[in-house]
C-alpha cells in the first residue's frame, strides 16, 4: 500500500532518447522536405491540443468521480493526478503558437477584407486570444494543483477537511472546465475555419478529451501492473474503466453523428464547407476516424469477459488513443496545411516527442509519492470493490 | 460490500426483510386517505377538462388552436417535448444509475419508471390530436398500401414515431419485468379474492428461484444497457425535429445533447415533486431518505449547469456566426415581444437551480419541492421560447406574426397534467411504489444497523 | 444462507433450487449457475433489427418509391441511422424479455400456487433433491445443525 513508483534511470533515458530523437528527426524532415510553415505549426497545435486534452480529461475524471462520491476509483487517483502536472508545460508550448499564429489562423491577417471575419474581430484578435489563453491555463493549473495538493496532504494526514476541500475544488474545476473547454476549443480549433461555427463543437472536443484520458489511464495501469505495482487493482476495477471507455466512445460517436447529420441535413453553405473539405479531400481518413473510434471500442469491449482482462483492454485503449489523434488531425490539418497535409515522418516524430515528454512528466510526478492515497475515506471501498 | 463511513445510510432505522415488505405494501393495501381522494378529485377534474378539450379539438378542428402562419407549432409541441423530457428521468434513474452502480436509486426507480410511462402517454396524445384528421393517424406508420406510398423516412417527424414507440415499449417492458417479483410478493400477501387472482395472473408464476433471479438480473442489466442509448437517442431525435430545419434559433448542432440534459433536468424535478409528497403520504421516509433527495438535487444542479452552459454557447455562437438572422433571433428572444417568457426561462432554469450549490438549500425538502415546480415551469417556457420566438420572426419580415394561445390549448396542457397525476395516484394504490426486492437486496449495505455490528447471519 | 448452501454442496447433496425474496449476491457462483445467454440472443436480434430497418429504408427510398426530398440523395445513409438504431434497440429489448420469460417458464396463470407464501417476503428455501426422503432428511439435519434454520422438511 505504501509502494512508490521508482522512476528508474533506464526509463528516464529511454524517454529522453525518444524525445531528442523525435525533435531531431522532425528538424531534419523540416529542413529536407520543407513541408511548409502551416503544416509544421499545425503539428504543434495538434499535439498541444491532444496532450492538453489528456491532462484536462484526467482532471475531469477525478473531479466527476469525487463530486459523485464514487468509491471504486479511489485507488487510482494518483494516476490522473499525475497527468495533470503536464499543464504548466503545455502552457509554455501553447505560448509558442504566437510565433506561428499567422500560419495557422487566417483571421490574424489584418489586411483580410472579409466581412464575416471583420464582424468577429472583437473576439478574434491576437491580444484577446492570448489573454484568454492565459486565463484558461491560470484556472486549469490553479484548480488542478489545489486538488493535487489536497490529495497529497491526505497521504499523511487523515483530516477530513482535505477531502472536503478536494470536493470543493473538484466542483469549481467542473464549472470552470465546462466553460473553458468550450471556449478554448472555439479559440484554438474552431477558428481555424474562420467562417465556420458549430455550437456542439466544444462538447464534442470535451468528450474526445475524456475518452483519450480514460484510455491513457488504462494504459498506465497496464504498464504499472506489468512492472509489478498496483497489485490491488483487480479485474473489477478494470471492468469499470472498460465500461467507461465503451460508453463514452459510443457517446463520442453520437456527438459526431449529431454534428454531421444536422449540418448535412440543413445543407447551409456556411456550415457544410467544413465537411466538404474533409469528406472530399480526406475521405479515407474521415471514415477511418469514424470507424476506429466507434467500432473498435464497441465490438472490442462489448462482452463482459473482454472488459475484465487488462491486456485486451490495454490494446483497445491504445487503438482508441491513436484513433482520437486522427480525430484531432482531421479537425486541424485540412484547415491549416490543406493540400500539404499528410501523416508522414514529421507527424510521427513530433507526436513521439510530445508523447515521450508527456509520459516523462507523468511518471516523474507519480514517483514523488506513494501510489495510493492511504487516508482517503473511500479507500476501503475501493480495495474491496466487486463488480 | 464494504461501505465508507462517509456514506449516509440508504435505509434508515433497523429493518428486517419482513418489515420492508410490510412498510411498502401496507400503505397501498390499507384504505386510501383523505388526501388521496382529494388529489384524485382535482386530477380527475383536470383530466375531464382536458378530455373535453381533446374532443373539442377533434370535433371543431385545429382552428380552435392559436396556431397560424408562420407559427405553425406552439403550445402543443411545447407540451409534447416537455412531457417526453420529464419521462427521461425515469429511464435515467432505472438504467443509467443502475449501470453506474448507484445503490441509492433502488428505492426511487419504480415510481420514476412509472412516471416515465405516464409522461410518455401524455406526450403521445399530441401527435394523435394535432393532425387535421386524427382518424388517419395510421398514415404515420409504414404499411403496404394500394397507393404504393411509404412514409418519409428522411423526416425527423417519422424518426419521432419510431423513437417514441420504441421508448414507450422498452420502458413499459423494463418497468414490468422489474415489477414481476414484487407482484409475486403482493400475490402472496393477499389471502384470497379477486385481487389475489388478478395479482396471481400478473405475477407470471414468479417463485423466486435462483436461476430465475439470475436471468432476471441479467435481463434487467441488459435492458438498462440498451435503455441508456435509447434515452439519449429519443430526446435527440425530438430535438432534431427543430435542429434539422434551417430556421435561426432552431438550426444548431448543440440541440441533441442539450435537449437530453434539459430533459433529465426537468424529469428529475418532476421526480422530486412526486416523491417528496409520496414519501410523506405513504410513510416511506425511511426508504426515500433526505440523502436521496439531496442526491437528486446534485443531479439537478449538474444538468441545470449544462443547460446554462448551452444557453451561453448558443448566445455566443449566434454572435460569432456573423449571420444577421442568428443575431436577430437571439436579440428578439431577450428583447422582443416574448421577452417575458425568456426571463421566466432564465430565472426558473438557471438562477433557481444554481441556488442548489448552497448545501442547506440542497438538503431542505421544502425548498426542493418548490424549486422542482419552478424548474418544470422554466423548462416548459424554454421549449416555448425556442419554438415560438424562432417561428414568429424568422427570415422574411413580411411574414412576421404574433401567437396567442387559446383556452383550448391551455385546457390540453391542464388535461395532460390531470391524466398524469390521475395515473400516478392510481399507480400508488395498485403497485408497490418502491421496488421491494431491490431494497431488500441493498439492506445489508444500506441499513443503518450495519454500521453498528459486522456480524451477519442468514437463514 | 450461503453458508448452508456451501455446506450442503460440499457434502455432495444435490440442490435443485434455492428460492429467495431477492437475488442473493454470490449465490450464482456457489450454485455454479452458468451465465445466461440472454444477452447473446439480444445482440443477435438487435443486429437483425438493424439490418431489417436499414435495408427496408434503403429499399423504400431507392427501389420502391424514390422521391427527391429536400435535394437529398436517394440512398441517404445519415437519415437512415435514427430509425435503424431505434429498431435495433426494440428488437434487442423485446427478444431478451421474451427469452427471459420463456426460459424461466413465466406466464400469466391464475392457477399458480407458490411453494410457500413467505418466500417472496423474507424466507429463503433450499430445495434438495433426493431419492430417499428419510435418509436425506437426517443427513441434512445433521449437516445444518450449526447453522440457524427455521424448518427442515
Amino acid at each position: 500500500m505504501d509502494e512508490q513508483f521508482d522512476f528508474k534511470k533506464k526509463y528516464r533515458n529511454i524517454l529522453i532518447i525518444l524525445m531528442t530523437g523525435g525533435i531531431l528527426v522532425s528538424l531534419a524532415v523540416i529542413l529536407i522536405s520543407k513541408p511548409g510553415a502551416s503544416r509544421i505549426w499545425a503539428n504543434v497545435l495538434l499535439n498541444n491540443q491532444y496532450f492538453i486534452g489528456l491532462s484536462l480529461g484526467a482532471a475531469f475524471f477525478l473531479a466527476v468521480h469525487r463530486v459523485a462520491q464514487s468509491g471504486w476509483h479511489t485507488l487510482l487517483q494518483r494516476l490522473p493526478d499525475a497527468m495533470t502536472t503536464f499543464l504548466p508545460v503545455a502552457f509554455i508550448l501553447m505560448l509558442l503558437i504566437y510565433f506561428g499564429i499567422h500560419n495557422l489562423y487566417s483571421w490574424t491577417d489584418k489586411n483580410l477584407s472579409d466581412k464575416v471575419i471583420e464582424g468577429k474581430r472583437a473576439w478574434l484578435n491576437i491580444p484577446f486570444f492570448f489573454a484568454r489563453l492565459v486565463f484558461y491555463f491560470a484556472g486549469w493549473i490553479a484548480l488542478t494543483s489545489m486538488i493535487r495538493k489536497n490529495s497529497n496532504t491526505l497521504m499523511t494526514s487523515s483530516d477530513l477537511k482535505y477531502h472536503n476541500r478536494k470536493i470543493l475544488f473538484s466542483g469549481l474545476f467542473l464549472v470552470f472546465y465546462g466553460i473553458t473547454v468550450s471556449a478554448s476549443s472555439w479559440d484554438w480549433i474552431m477558428s481555424l475555419d474562420a467562417h465556420w461555427y458549430s455550437t456542439l463543437f466544444g462538447w464534442y472536443v470535451l468528450i474526445g478529451m475524456f475518452v483519450t484520458s480514460l484510455a491513457f489511464i488504462t494504459l498506465l495501469i497496464w504498464f504499472l501492473k506489468r512492472l509489478g505495482y498496483l497489485k490491488y487493482i483487480r479485474p473489477d476495477h478494470i471492468h469499470d474503466m472498460a465500461i467507461l471507455i465503451f460508453a463514452f466512445s459510443i457517446f463520442w460517436t453520437y456527438q459526431w453523428y449529431a454534428q454531421y447529420e444536422l449540418i448535412w441535413y440543413g445543407h447551409l453553405p456556411e456550415e457544410t464547407s467544413y465537411y466538404i473539405t474533409r469528406l472530399h479531400h480526406f475521405k479515407i481518413i474521415f471514415f477511418i476516424n469514424l470507424g476506429i473510434n466507434f467500432s473498435v471500442p464497441f465490438f472490442g469491449l462489448i462482452t463482459i469477459n473482454s472488459k475484465r482482462q487488462i491486456g485486451w483492454v490495454a490494446i483497445i485503449a491504445a487503438i482508441v488513443l491513436m484513433g482520437h489523434w486522427i480525430d484531432y488531425w482531421l479537425m486541424i490539418m485540412p484547415a491549416t496545411a490543406g493540400d500539404k497535409a499528410g501523416i508522414g515522418v514529421l507527424e510521427v516524430c513530433m507526436t513521439l516527442f510530445y508523447a515521450s515528454l508527456f509520459i516523462f512528466i507523468v511518471l516523474r510526478s507519480l514517483s514523488t509519492g506513494p501510489l495510493v492515497i492511504k487516508n482517503d475515506p473511500y479507500i476501503e471501498e475501493s480495495l474491496n470493490y466487486e463488480s | 460490500m464494504l461501505q465508507s463511513p462517509l456514506r449516509t445510510p440508504l435505509i434508515e432505522g433497523k429493518k428486517t426483510y419482513g418489515s420492508i415488505t410490510s412498510d411498502i405494501l401496507n400503505p397501498m393495501m390499507n384504505k386510501a386517505g383523505k388526501f388521496w381522494y382529494l388529489g384524485m378529485t382535482i386530477a380527475g377534474f383536470a383530466m375531464l377538462f382536458g378530455v373535453f378539450m381533446i374532443f373539442w379539438t377533434v370535433w371543431q378542428g385545429i382552428g380552435t388552436w392559436g396556431e397560424n402562419r408562420t407559427v405553425g407549432w406552439a403550445f402543443e409541441i411545447t407540451t409534447f417535448v416537455w412531457w417526453i423530457g420529464i419521462g427521461h428521468a425515469g429511464t435515467f434513474i432505472s438504467a443509467i444509475l443502475l449501470l453506474f452502480r448507484q445503490k441509492w436509486r433502488n428505492s426511487i426507480n419504480r415510481s420514476a419508471e412509472a412516471m416515465t410511462i405516464f409522461a410518455v402517454i401524455c406526450a403521445a396524445l399530441f401527435p394523435l390530436i394535432h393532425l387535421g384528421r386524427p382518424l388517419l393517424t395510421f398514415f404515420i406508420f409504414p404499411y403496404p398500401n394500394t397507393r404504393g406510398l411509404w412514409v418519409n423516412f428522411n423526416s425527423p417527424l417519422v424518426w419521432d414515431v419510431f423513437a417514441i414507440s420504441t421508448y414507450f415499449t422498452i420502458s413499459l417492458v423494463f418497468w414490468y419485468v422489474g415489477l414481476i417479483p414484487d407482484i409475486g410478493t403482493l400475490r402472496d400477501k393477499i389471502s384470497k379474492g379477486l385481487k389475489k387472482n388478478i395479482y396471481n395472473f400478473l405475477s407470471f408464476g414468479w417463485k423466486g428461484s435462483a436461476r430465475d433471479w439470475h436471468r432476471h438480473e441479467i435481463t434487467s442489466i441488459m435492458l438498462a444497457a440498451i435503455a441508456t442509448p435509447l434515452v439519449l437517442s429519443v430526446h435527440s431525435i425530438v430535438s432534431m425535429d427543430f435542429a434539422s430545419s434551417i430556421v435561426p434559433g432552431w438550426h444548431t448542432t448543440i440541440f441533441p445533447p442539450y435537449f437530453v440534459a434539459g430533459a433529465i433536468f426537468s424529469g428529475f424535478a418532476m421526480v422530486q415533486t412526486l416523491l417528496i409528497i409520496t414519501r410523506k403520504a405513504m410513510g416511506l421516509e425511511a426508504y426515500i431518505t433526505e440523502s436521496h433527495v439531496e442526491n437528486m438535487n446534485k443531479i439537478l444542479i449538474a444538468t441545470g449547469s449544462i443547460v446554462a452552459l448551452a444557453y451561453m454557447t448558443e448566445m455566443f455562437m449566434a454572435w460569432y456566426s456573423g449571420v444577421e438572422y442568428e443575431h436577430y433571433a437571439f436579440m428578439n428572444r431577450a428583447t422582443g415581444p416574448y421577452w417575458w417568457a425568456y426571463m421566466i426561462m432564465i430565472g426558473c432554469n438557471v438562477v433557481s437551480s444554481q441556488l442548489l450549490w448552497i448545501k442547506k438549500l440542497r438538503k431542505s425538502l421544502v425548498f426542493t419541492f418548490f424549486l422542482s415546480i419552478v424548474i418544470n415551469i422554466g423548462m416548459w417556457f424554454e421549449r416555448f421560447v425556442i419554438i415560438v420566438t424562432s417561428l414568429h420572426r424568422d427570415y422574411l419580415t413580411s411574414s412576421w406574426t404574433m401567437y396567442k394561445p387559446t383556452i383550448v390549448e391551455f385546457g390540453l396542457l391542464i388535461g395532460t397534467l390531470g391524466i398524469f397525476f390521475t395515473a400516478f395516484l392510481l399507480f400508488i394504490r395498485i403497485f408497490p411504489v418502491i421496488s421491494i426486492f431491490e431494497v431488500k437486496s441493498i439492506m445489508k449495505t444500506g441499513d443503518q444497523h450495519q454500521y453498528e455490528t459486522e456480524s451477519s447471519h442468514e437463514k | 444462507m450461503l453458508q448452508a448452501v456451501r455446506k450442503l454442496l460440499d457434502n455432495k447433496e444435490t440442490i435443485t433450487d434455492v428460492l429467495s425474496p431477492f437475488p442473493v449476491h454470490g449465490l450464482d457462483e456457489t450454485l455454479s449457475i452458468k451465465r445466461s445467454r440472454i444477452p447473446v440472443g439480444g445482440f443477435i436480434f438487435g443486429a437483425l433489427g438493424a439490418i431489417l430497418a436499414f435495408g427496408f429504408q434503403a429499399w423504400v427510398f431507392t427501389v420502391s418509391y424514390p422521391l427527391i426530398i429536400g435535394g437529398k440523395p436517394f440512398f441517404s445513409i445519415p437519415t437512415f441511422i435514427p430509425i435503424t438504431f431505434e429498431v435495433t434497440v426494440l428488437f434487442a429489448g423485446l427478444s431478451m424479455v421474451t427469452a427471459f420469460l420463456i426460459r424461466s417458464r413465466l406466464k400469466p396463470d391464475i392457477s399458480f400456487k407458490p411453494l410457500d407464501e413467505r418466500i417472496t417476503d423474507d424466507r429463503f428455501v433450499i430445495l434438495v433433491d433426493t431419492a430417499d426422503k428419510e435418509l436425506t432428511l437426517n443427513r441434512v439435519k445433521s449437516l445444518l445443525s450449526g447453522i440457524h434454520t427455521l424448518e427442515i422438511r
